[in-house]
C-alpha cells in the first residue's frame, strides 16, 4: 500500500472536532483522577494543620487558665495564711496582756492585803500592848494605892511609866 | 538527495461517512490518542494511593505539580478564575508530552496545525463568552466600532486572528523544529555517505587515518593534552568506520553521522522548543480570558 500524506497546513475538519472532544475528554480524565483528588488531600492537609493550631492555641490557652487559677489559690493561701497568723499573733498578745493585767491585779491585791495585814498586826499590838499597858497601869496603880503615895508622885509616875513603854512601842 | 517534508501520513481513508464525508485517519490522531493515553495512565497513577500524612515521594511530586499550576493560573488571572486550573493544566501536559513525544521518533501531533487550532477554538469560545458576559451581547458588539465605525473590519479581523495567531505560533515553532530537524538529519546522511564513501572507496586510506588517530591518542595519553587526544579519537573512530564501509552490505548503507549528532539540535528544536511554546500557550490562555473578562 502506498503511504500518503496530508500536506504540511491542511485543514481537516475531522481531525479538529476530533481534537476539541479529546481535549475535553482528557482535561475531564485529569481532573477526576488527579487534580481533584491531589486538590482534596491538600485541603485535608489545609484542614487538619489549621486543626492542630486550633487545638495547641485552646491547650495553650487552658494551661494559662489553669496556671492563673494556681496562682490565685497560692495568693488567696498565702492571704490566709498570713490572716492566720496575725490572728494568733493578736490573740498571743491580747492573753500575754491579759495576763500581766491579772498578774498585775493579783500583785496588787496581795499586795494591798498584805499592807492592811499588816496594818491590823499593827493596830492589833498597839491595841494588845494598850491592854497590857492599862493592865500593867492598873497594877502600878494598885501598887501605888497600896504604897499610899503622894497625889503628885503618882501623876508623874503614871507619865514616866506610859512615856517609857511609848518608846518601847 | 530528495528530502520531502510532508504533514502527517494518513493511514486509513474513510469514504461517504454520514455527515463528515470522506474522514481520513492520520497519524495526528493516532498520536493524540497515544499522548492521551499516556497522560491518563500517567494521572491514575499519580492520583492513586494518596494520603495526607507520610506521603510517598510519588505523592510530593503529584503536590508539587498542582501546586505550581494552581500557583500559575493564581499568577496570572487570580483567584476567581479556579474552574479553568483543569484547562490550562490540561493544554500544558498535552502540549509538552505532544511536543517530547516526537524525541522518541514518534509523529507529534502539535506538527499538525488542527490540534493546536482545536486548543485554541475553545479558548477563543471562552474569550468570547467572557467578553459578552462582562460587557453584555450589545456591549461586545459596539465594542468592535471603536473606537470609529470604518475600524469594524480591522477589529473583527483582530478578534478572528487571535486563535489563529496562538494555533500558528505553536505549530510554527514545532514544524521548524521538524524542518530543521529533517533537513538536519537529510544533510548529515548526505555527509555520512560521501565522507565514507571517500574513506572505504581504498582500504590504505582509512587504516591510515585510523592508524594516525590511534598514535595521536598514544602520544597525548602520554604527554596528558586533551585537544590532540579528542582528534586523535575521532580520527580512529572515522577510520575504522571508513574500513568497515569498505566491506560493503550494511556497514555502508548506515548513516553513521546521523548517530548522536542530530541530538544537539533536538536539545534546542525539542526540548527547548516544545516546553516554552506549551508554557506561552498556556500564558496566553490565562492572560487572554482574564483579559476578556475583566
Amino acid at each position: 500500500m502506498e503511504t500518503l500524506y496530508q500536506s504540511l497546513v491542511a485543514v481537516e475538519p475531522v481531525t479538529l472536532i476530533a481534537n476539541i472532544c479529546n481535549l475535553f475528554i482528557q482535561m475531564l480524565i485529569i481532573k477526576k483522577f488527579f487534580l481533584d483528588k491531589i486538590l482534596a488531600i491538600l485541603d485535608q492537609r489545609r484542614n487538619a494543620a489549621d486543626k492542630e493550631l486550633n487545638d495547641a492555641k485552646t491547650a495553650k490557652d487552658e494551661a494559662l487558665n489553669i496556671k492563673k487559677t494556681y496562682e490565685d489559690n497560692m495568693l488567696q493561701a498565702n492571704a490566709k495564711a498570713n490572716e492566720i497568723l496575725a490572728a494568733a499573733q493578736k490573740t498571743a498578745s491580747e492573753r500575754s496582756e491579759k495576763i500581766i493585767a491579772e498578774a498585775q491585779s493579783s500583785a496588787a491585791q496581795i499586795k494591798s492585803k498584805a499592807s492592811a495585814d499588816i496594818a491590823q498586826e499593827k493596830k492589833k499590838a498597839i491595841n494588845d500592848a494598850k491592854n497590857e499597858i492599862s493592865g500593867l497601869a492598873m497594877a502600878i496603880a494598885g501598887k501605888v494605892v497600896e504604897r499610899e503615895l503622894a497625889e503628885s508622885d503618882q501623876q508623874s509616875l503614871i507619865d514616866r511609866f506610859i512615856d517609857e513603854l511609848g518608846d518601847q512601842v | 538527495m530528495e528530502m520531502s517534508i510532508n504533514g502527517a501520513r494518513i493511514l486509513a481513508t474513510f469514504e461517504n461517512v454520514p455527515l463528515l464525508g470522506t474522514v481520513h485517519l492520520t497519524q495526528t490522531l493516532v498520536v493524540s490518542w497515544l499522548v492521551m493515553l499516556i497522560i491518563s495512565v500517567l494521572c491514575i497513577w499519580l492520583g492513586s494511593g494518596l494520603k495526607v500524612t507520610g506521603i510517598s515521594r510519588k505523592q510530593a511530586v503529584a503536590e508539587m505539580i498542582v501546586t505550581a499550576l494552581v500557583d500559575f493560573v493564581h499568577d496570572k488571572m487570580g483567584t476567581e478564575f479556579d474552574h479553568y486550573i483543569p484547562l490550562v493544566g490540561t493544554i500544558f501536559i498535552t502540549s509538552i508530552v505532544s511536543n517530547l513525544i516526537s524525541l522518541l521518533g514518534i509523529w507529534s501531533p502539535t506538527a499538525d496545525l488542527m490540534t493546536e487550532l482545536a486548543w485554541a477554538l475553545v479558548v477563543f469560545v471562552l474569550i468570547t463568552y467572557h467578553k459578552i458576559k462582562s460587557s453584555g451581547i450589545g456591549g461586545y458588539l459596539k465594542s468592535f466600532l471603536d473606537p470609529i465605525f470604518i475600524m469594524a473590519p480591522i477589529n473583527v479581523m483582530s478578534e478572528l486572528f487571535t486563535p489563529i495567531s496562538m494555533a500558528c505560533r505553536h505549530f510554527g515553532n514545532i514544524l521548524s523544529g521538524t524542518v530543521i530537524s529533517a533537513l538536519i538529519y537529510g544533510s548529515l546522511t548526505a555527509a555520512s555517505y560521501a565522507l565514507f564513501g571517500a574513506l572505504g572507496s581504498s582500504r590504505v586510506i582509512a587504516i591510515a587515518v585510523a592508524a594516525a588517530g590511534g598514535g595521536l591518542i598514544y602520544l597525548s595519553t602520554r604527554n596528558g593534552k586533551k585537544a590532540p587526544k579528542i582528534v586523535g579519537i575521532v580520527l580512529a573512530v572515522l577510520g575504522v568506520l571508513g574500513l568497515l564501509n569498505s566491506f560493503g552490505g550494511v556497514f555502508a548503507s548506515f548513516p553513521w553521522l546521523t548517530v548522536g549528532l542530530p541530538a544537539i539540535t533536538s536539545f534546542y528544536f525539542d526540548w527547548f522548543s516544545g516546553c516554552i511554546q506549551a508554557f506561552i500557550f498556556c500564558t496566553l490562555t490565562t492572560i487572554f480570558i482574564k483579559q476578556a473578562a475583566g
